[in-house]
Order: C-alpha cells, then sequence, then structure tokens
C-alpha cells in the first residue's frame, strides 16, 4: 500500500511535469504569434484610412523572386512590383517609354540605340545607365542564372555596348522585331548591376530594381512584405501618377493556393484583392455588392488545343478538320465558365492588336464531322469508335492539372463526349507537371492545351514555326501542333526581320494566321484566364498592359477595415 | 568453521544481482531502439531516393525554373554537373548517404538553398498546428468517450455515432464547412491562418474532429472492456460512484491504446495535414513536400521524409514511456 501510494505521487509528478512540458512551448508560440497581423494601419495618420494592401495570389509561390531564374508568371506577378523594364506597352499594344525615354534601329536591323531616361537610381543608390543594361543582358545569357523565358527572348543579342552614359547599342546576330516587346516583358526587367553581383542565393531572396515598392521580407509559404521605394521617379509612360511614390506604403503579397479560402478572405475583408480568380467566383462577386472584377486576359496566344499533325491520326488533314467540326466548344465555354469569359476563334490573345477572329474555320457541325472521316476511311465499329487498318481512331490528350484549372478540365470532358458522337475515342490523362511534359517530350499526345504568354505576336513565330519542333536541350519543344509548312516559315521569318514598318508587320502576321487557320491545327477556346478580384474601396488598380500584372502605383489611400 | 563457501551460499559475482541485470537489460533495449530507428530512418530515405528516381521528368529542371524549362543547354549541363546529377544513380546515392551521415541534407534543387534552411522555418508552424490539433482532439476525445460510456443509454448510441461519423469526415470538406460557417457567415474566425490564436481555430478543429471520432472509439474500447471486469464491480460494491469508477479506474485502460494512437497521429500530422496547410494558407512541412514532390526536387523530399520519419520514432519512444508511466503493469 505504501509502496503503490509512493509511485502514484511519483506518477503524477511525473505526468504534471510531462503536461507542463508540453504546453509551455504553445503558450509561448501563441503568445509571440499574436503579433503578427499589425500591418492593418501601417503609416496612416488619420483613422478612417490605411495605406496597407493584402494581396492574395493563387499562383505557385515562385521559388525565387528574381524572374531571370526560370521565368514563369508567379515571377512576373511579384517581380513586376518591383522591378522595371527599358520599355512598356500601352492598352493599343504600342510600346511606350519606361527606363528607357527613346530609342532607334538601325536600317539593316542589326542594331538598336536606346537611351535611357535621366537621373534613375536602383534602391541600392545604384545609377541606372548604360553598364546596367549590358549587365542584365548578360545575366540572362549566362547559363549559370539558368534563365528560361527571359533567355529565350534574348536570344539573338550579340552584345551591348556603350554609345554614351545613358545610351546603350544593342547589337544583334539577326534582325528581331519583336526586341522591344522582349524588353518589355517582366522576365527581361533591369536589376540593379550591384545586386546581381551577389550570390544567386540573396539576389533570389531580395532582387534589387527601380520599382515603386520594393522587398522587405519573405517568409515562405506565407507572404512577401513589399515597402514603397520613396525615391521612386520612373513611372511607364501611360501610368495616371508621373512623379512622386507611390501612396501605399506596404503591399503584403501572401500565398492562399484554394480559390474557397482565397475569395472567403476577400469577401471578409482579410485580402483586398486577389488573382486567379475562378469562375464561380467570379460569378458570385457579380452579384455581391462591394466586390469588383479586373478582367484582364495575358498577352500571347490564347488557350487553345492544339492537333497533333506530326503523326498518325492528325497527320490527316480531314481528320483534323471533323475533330474541330464535332465538339461544340462555344456551349462548353458557356457552360462551364458562366459567362465570364468569351469564345475565341483566335491563334492570338484578343490584347494582341495583330490578332485576328476566324469563327468561319471553327464551326460545330457534327453531320459535316460524320461526313469527313467517312471519306478518309474511317469506319464506325460496334461501340461507336471509329477503325481503319485495324487501328482505332485514339486521340490521346494528356492534361496538366497544374496549368488546367477544374473549369477547364470539365470543359475537356465535355469536348471528349462530344467528339464520341463522331466517333473519336479520345483519352484524357490528367497528370502533374512534369509528367506531362515527359509525355509531350515522347510525342504520346494526339491533343494538347498548353498557354503561352508573351509580349506581341512573336509568340506565333514560337509556336507555329517549323524550327519549333525541334526540341530545347531539357527535351522541351513549343510547336506541339507540329506544323511544317514553308509559306508559314517565311511569313513568320519575314515578320521577326520587319523592324521598322509596324503595319507592314500586323499585316504578315495576319498572313500567317490565316494559314494557320486553314490548316486547322489548333482549335480555340478563350483568352488566357486572368481575373482579379477587388473590394470597392480599392481605387486606381489597373493590369500593366505588358504581361496584365496589377500595378499598384496610382492606388489611392485605402478605407480602414 | 566455513568461509561462505557452502552449499546454502549462493555464489554471486558483483555487479550481477538482480538488480544489476535488470539494469542491464535496460541497456540492452536502449541500444535496440536506436538501432531499429537508425534502419528505419536508413529505409525511408532508401525507399524516398528509389521511387524518386523512377518518376518521369529530370530534376534537373527544378533547378533552371521547373519542369518544361526552355534553359540553354549550357546552363542545363551546369546544373546536371552541379548536383551530381550525370553521375550513375549508385554513385548519387553513396554521396547523398555519406552527406546524411555527416547531417548534411544537402542543397534544395528548386530554392538553392540548404535543405536545412528551408525547413528549418516550417518546423515551428508545423509542430504547433500537429501538438494544438493533438490537444483538441484529446479534449474532444475524452468528452465524448465519457458520455458514450456512461449510465444514459441514449446519449451513449449518440455519442458512438458521432464519433464514427468524425472519423470518416473528410479534411477537406470539413475545412471547407468550418470556413463557411464560421468565417464567412458567422465572421468569428478568419478563413485564413492570420499567425494568431484566431488564425490557429478553424485549422486546428479541421484536423482535431477526425482524429477524436478515432481517438474517442479506441478509449470507449478501452474503458467499456475495464468496466466489465470483475475489479469494476467491486469497486461499485465499495460505494465507488459511476462517474468515480469512469475516472479513477476505467480511463486508464482507454488511456493506453489513446497514447499510441496519438503517437501515430502525432507523427502523420508532421508531413500529412498537408490539404488543411493547403486551405488555411498556413505554412508547413506537408506543403513543401507536395511542391517539391511535384518539382521533382529530389533533397527537399528526402528531407522532409527523413524528418517525418524522425518525427514518427521520436514519438513512438516517447509514448511508449507515457503508456509505461500511466499503465503500472506494463512498467
Amino acid at each position: 500500500m505504501l509502496n503503490s501510494s509512493r509511485t502514484s505521487t511519483r506518477q503524477r509528478a511525473l505526468l504534471s511535469a510531462v503536461a507542463l512540458a508540453a504546453i509551455a512551448p504553445l503558450a509561448l508560440s501563441s503568445c509571440s504569434a499574436g503579433g503578427g497581423d499589425n500591418g492593418a494601419s501601417g503609416g496612416a495618420a488619420e483613422q478612417n484610412t490605411r495605406t496597407t494592401l493584402t494581396y492574395a495570389t493563387g499562383d505557385a509561390e515562385p521559388e525565387c523572386l528574381d524572374p531571370h531564374v526560370g521565368g514563369n508568371y508567379p515571377q512576373a506577378l511579384i517581380g513586376s512590383q518591383f522591378l522595371e523594364n527599358l520599355v512598356s506597352r500601352d492598352k493599343d499594344g504600342k510600346i511606350i517609354p519606361w527606363l528607357a525615354s527613346s530609342w532607334s534601329v538601325a536600317k539593316d536591323g542589326k542594331s538598336w540605340e536606346i537611351t535611357l531616361k535621366d537621373g534613375v537610381k536602383f534602391t541600392d543608390g545604384t545609377a541606372l545607365n548604360w553598364e546596367a543594361v549590358k549587365a542584365n543582358v548578360e545575366h540572362l545569357q549566362n547559363p549559370k542564372t539558368g534563365s528560361s523565358t527571359g533567355y529565350l527572348a534574348f536570344a539573338k543579342i550579340k552584345s551591348v555596348e556603350k554609345v554614351s552614359e545613358n545610351v546603350a547599342k544593342v547589337n544583334m546576330s539577326a534582325p528581331d522585331s519583336a526586341l522591344l516587346e522582349s524588353f518589355s516583358q517582366p522576365w527581361n526587367a533591369i536589376q540593379s548591376p550591384t545586386a546581381l553581383k551577389r550570390s544567386q542565393e540573396e539576389n533570389c531572396a531580395a532582387p534589387v530594381g527601380t520599382g515603386p515598392f520594393m522587398v522587405k521580407s519573405w517568409t515562405k509559404q506565407d507572404r512577401v512584405v513589399l515597402t514603397r521605394n520613396e525615391n521612386y521617379t520612373s513611372a511607364p509612360a501611360d501610368a495616371q501618377k508621373q512623379s512622386g511614390p507611390a501612396t501605399l506604403t506596404q503591399i503584403d503579397w501572401r500565398f492562399i493556393p484554394d480559390s474557397a479560402t482565397r475569395y472567403a478572405a476577400l469577401q471578409s475583408g482579410e485580402v483586398d484583392v486577389l488573382d486567379n480568380a475562378q469562375p464561380d467566383n467570379i460569378k458570385a462577386a457579380s452579384a455581391a455588392s462591394g466586390i469588383e472584377e479586373l478582367d484582364a486576359p495575358r498577352p500571347g496566344a490564347s488557350n487553345r488545343l492544339e492537333l497533333n499533325s506530326g503523326q498518325a491520326p492528325f497527320n490527316d488533314q480531314k481528320v483534323r478538320e471533323a475533330f474541330i467540326r464535332s465538339v461544340d466548344v462555344d456551349a462548353a465555354v458557356n457552360s462551364l465558365f458562366m459567362g465570364t469569359t468569351k469564345r475565341s476563334t483566335s491563334a492570338l490573345s484578343s490584347v494582341e492588336p495583330a490578332h485576328q477572329d476566324q469563327a468561319d474555320s471553327y464551326p460545330f457541325d457534327l453531320e459535316a464531322a460524320n461526313k469527313l472521316l467517312d471519306e478518309a476511311g474511317w469506319v464506325k465499329g460496334k461501340d461507336g469508335i471509329r477503325e481503319k487498318d485495324g487501328k482505332k481512331l485514339t486521340v490521346r490528350f494528356p492534361v496538366s492539372t497544374n496549368q488546367s484549372i477544374p473549369a477547364e478540365q470539365s470543359l475537356f470532358e465535355q469536348l471528349q463526349a462530344g467528339a464520341k458522337q463522331a466517333g473519336f475515342d479520345v483519352k484524357i490523362s490528367l497528370l502533374d507537371l512534369p509528367s506531362w511534359y515527359e509525355a509531350l517530350g515522347k510525342n504520346e499526345y494526339e491533343l494538347v492545351s498548353a498557354p503561352y504568354t508573351k509580349v506581341g505576336p512573336d509568340v506565333l513565330r514560337i509556336l507555329f514555326h517549323s524550327s519549333g519542333i525541334k526540341p530545347a536541350p531539357s527535351g522541351y519543344f513549343a510547336n506541339h501542333a507540329q506544323i511544317n509548312d514553308p509559306a508559314l516559315d517565311k511569313l513568320l521569318d519575314q515578320a521577326s526581320a520587319t523592324v521598322d514598318d509596324e503595319a507592314k508587320r500586323t499585316e504578315l502576321y495576319k498572313q500567317a494566321q490565316q494559314i494557320i487557320a486553314q490548316k486547322q491545327v489548333i482549335l480555340p477556346l478563350y483568352d488566357q484566364q486572368n481575373h482579379y478580384l477587388l473590394r470597392s474601396g480599392v481605387k486606381g488598380l489597373r493590369a500593366l498592359p505588358t504581361v496584365s500584372t496589377p500595378s499598384f502605383l496610382d492606388v489611392q489611400a485605402l478605407p480602414a477595415k | 568453521m566455513s568461509t561462505g563457501h557452502g552449499a546454502n551460499a549462493v555464489m554471486t559475482k558483483p555487479g550481477s544481482g538482480r538488480a544489476a541485470t535488470h539494469r542491464k537489460s535496460w541497456w540492452v533495449a536502449v541500444a535496440v531502439r536506436l538501432m531499429g530507428a537508425v534502419i528505419a530512418l536508413w529505409l525511408v530515405a532508401t525507399l524516398a531516393f528509389v521511387v524518386l528516381q523512377a518518376l518521369p521528368g529530370g530534376p534537373a529542371e527544378a533547378a533552371l525554373g521547373g519542369p518544361g524549362s526552355q534553359a540553354s543547354a549550357e546552363a542545363l549541363q551546369a546544373a546536371r554537373e552541379q548536383y551530381g546529377l550525370d553521375r550513375p544513380v549508385l554513385v548519387q546515392y553513396g554521396h547523398f548517404l555519406g552527406q546524411l551521415m555527416q547531417g548534411d541534407l544537402g542543397t534544395s534543387y528548386s530554392q538553392k538553398k540548404p535543405v536545412a534552411d528551408v525547413m528549418g522555418p516550417l518546423l515551428a508552424p508545423t509542430l504547433t498546428l500537429a501538438v494544438w490539433a493533438l490537444l483538441a482532439a484529446w479534449v474532444l476525445a475524452l468528452m465524448t468517450a465519457m458520455v458514450a460510456t456512461g449510465s444514459s443509454r441514449v446519449a451513449a448510441r449518440l455519442a458512438s455515432a458521432l464519433e464514427l461519423v468524425a472519423s470518416v469526415l473528410p479534411g477537406f470538406w470539413l475545412a471547407a464547412v468550418l470556413i463557411i460557417v464560421f468565417a464567412t457567415q458567422l465572421g468569428w474566425f478568419p478563413p485564413v491562418s492570420t499567425g494568431t490564436a484566431r488564425g490557429l481555430v478553424l485549422p486546428v478543429l479541421a484536423l482535431a474532429i477526425p482524429l477524436a471520432g478515432y481517438l474517442s472509439q479506441t478509449m470507449r474500447e478501452g474503458m467499456l472492456n475495464a468496466l466489465a471486469s470483475p475489479y469494476a464491480l467491486a469497486a461499485r460494491t465499495r460505494g465507488e460512484s459511476p462517474w468515480g469508477l469512469r475516472v479513477r479506474h476505467a480511463l486508464r485502460h482507454g488511456l493506453v491504446p489513446g497514447i499510441n494512437l496519438s503517437g501515430w497521429a502525432f507523427g502523420y500530422l508532421i508531413s500529412g495535414a498537408v490539404v488543411i496547410e493547403t486551405v488555411f494558407a498556413r505554412p508547413g512541412l506537408g506543403r513543401a513536400l507536395l511542391t517539391a514532390v511535384t518539382g521533382r526536387d529530389v533533397p527537399l523530399v528526402l528531407g522532409v521524409t527523413l524528418a517525418s520519419a524522425l518525427g514518427y520514432v521520436l514519438v513512438t519512444i516517447a509514448a511508449d514511456a507515457l503508456v509505461r508511466l500511466v499503465d503500472r503493469r506494463a512498467a
């Protein structure tokens, strides 16, 4: 009896000690975590306005904030807050001054002279001059940087020379009519040459630029805190605020991957602006008061299905035409996207001045589809799937779950059902990104939907020139339709070399689009969706007409929460 | 007459009495335990390494902005050389093990930082969520188990049904419902993690409720078994109240399986709370693991997997020790 009570006392003491040890760190962590959310009234003197904005992005968190490394859209989204470009684009697609005040191209297109704006400094004090341009071009072309998008855009740049302190001469290995468009992309932004000399780890954590904001801190999987650049002097030509720093003093750039949570946070006021708004959220927002929409389709190509014309069955034009006529895209887009987006019949995004709508080339006509397949020798089997020479009409369709939103995946399923009526057996496989790229690299696809964001119609060259069939060192290639047409190649090459006549260039791209439509190798769906939702109190937000990233320079003070 | 070497004297070497044997066997037990842990960790590391090799898509692209990178051939070659990806697989494995034994988890391909630096800041939020979820689950489970073993048959039936339903609720659905009800409609809590205590409530509940369902079921089993035993009847005849009977006698029998289950649950929560972390936008090792697998960032995947395995091992040891405290029969 005595023993057991001694043991039980000791046991009880031990248990309490363990319990205390478990709870103590919790109490401490909750206490310290309590001070986290205090940016609500940062900097505002009056009681009823605030100058800290919370932005929620649904895109993946970048692995490196320097858009020179790799080069994807999430990097462009946040990078365009603290980095700027030599030139920008206005909403009519015209190139306008930004860090560069003027430019000229040589008659043979082999060199450009770019004059920089006076007195611009990076936030670390380094001056913006010709050497900065040279350092950035070299950084992008350096294999150690590992650039993908920016490097590709600068593929034809040979070297950068000094003309004077503020004038750089860019020498080309071949004329490139898309050079200025390339210089307007966030993946080709201008960073401080002093900062570029740091280790890649340091530059990835906080790149230094000339933008209206700068990186203060980055808590992984949580947020990046951006603070105002007090010495900001380099607004693009189409900004409202042409001088002075932004009104906002801080932006909390939060990573909220789940779309329902993101929208709930917007409704509750935790968040002021969000991106990647899904169709159901946009619909709900249009009914709700207090939330507005900013629809800013991405430039470059439209979202389209590409038919692999490099192998059977789509190497037969009749079969391609039949597939396109067998699916009712209009109905699918309207129902699945709930009227939040328009059908596109162009290879190019609707924000590109050179885009051409070609509704006649992409009609819905099931009867015609069946007739074409009969003519092409495909006979309907007992299960409704057509056969020819013992092979079934199988269409492999790898879909990347990282790139296709749920509404789009449902759209593909609807198209699959529609195509079945004509006798196509469309096999959709949902894959993660690396597996998807692998399937494409191995040519194991008949259909694919691969978005491509680029400034300007030069994207047609990347996607439809026959040189695009040749794989990059990683195995990736861009011409998924595998179209190989000498007339098309000639038009695209000519357009690329037409550096001094914008009208002629546009005309050439329009002719190129005619050929692409005739060949029936793509089925345009809609623009690359890019919807922002914002609380009504946010005034002055606009999407930069370069790659449709948000610009907070003109945003006024926000109402208090 | 005799010097102690008689027939009645027991030959004893110093340090070989019953107490000494007990101490020696305790050390042996500890050593065996440690060996087991090391072997388990090695197996996990090897398995993860093998699986990653079998996945399609090359890890070199992870260092160049992700899959589908259009980086130059030189950049690709530079990345391959930097991370030793051009060497044979066995050599890579040997190098990886060698690094590991020196305590070096390698460098993340995609984030270009040491894996330890990537995982470090994620440990505190992950553990905070896990510990609070476990505590909340215990509170809920104890309450439900007490009712489920109580005298009111209707309440007991209801409690049992509640346990079952709770344990099968999908985490994603539960999280969405909690957000809609408590964040959007009632506005009591924020829909995303805010770094404050209020922002912790919904994610903790979303994890705790299904766990409480499991815990409660196991505890109820143990308690009901105890309540049906002869000594319980004996205690009742001594005048013990039903409540006291459950708390002072039966509860211990429910605690033991509960503690073992908690050990497993805590280990799981280290890298398994990825759905809740994603929905509530909380930093966590689960999310890091998912991103790393999608991007084929081999060192980071291995790092998180090993951390998770280590967590399981440590927590199992702790759970065992706790069980010995609670259950005197096991001591």
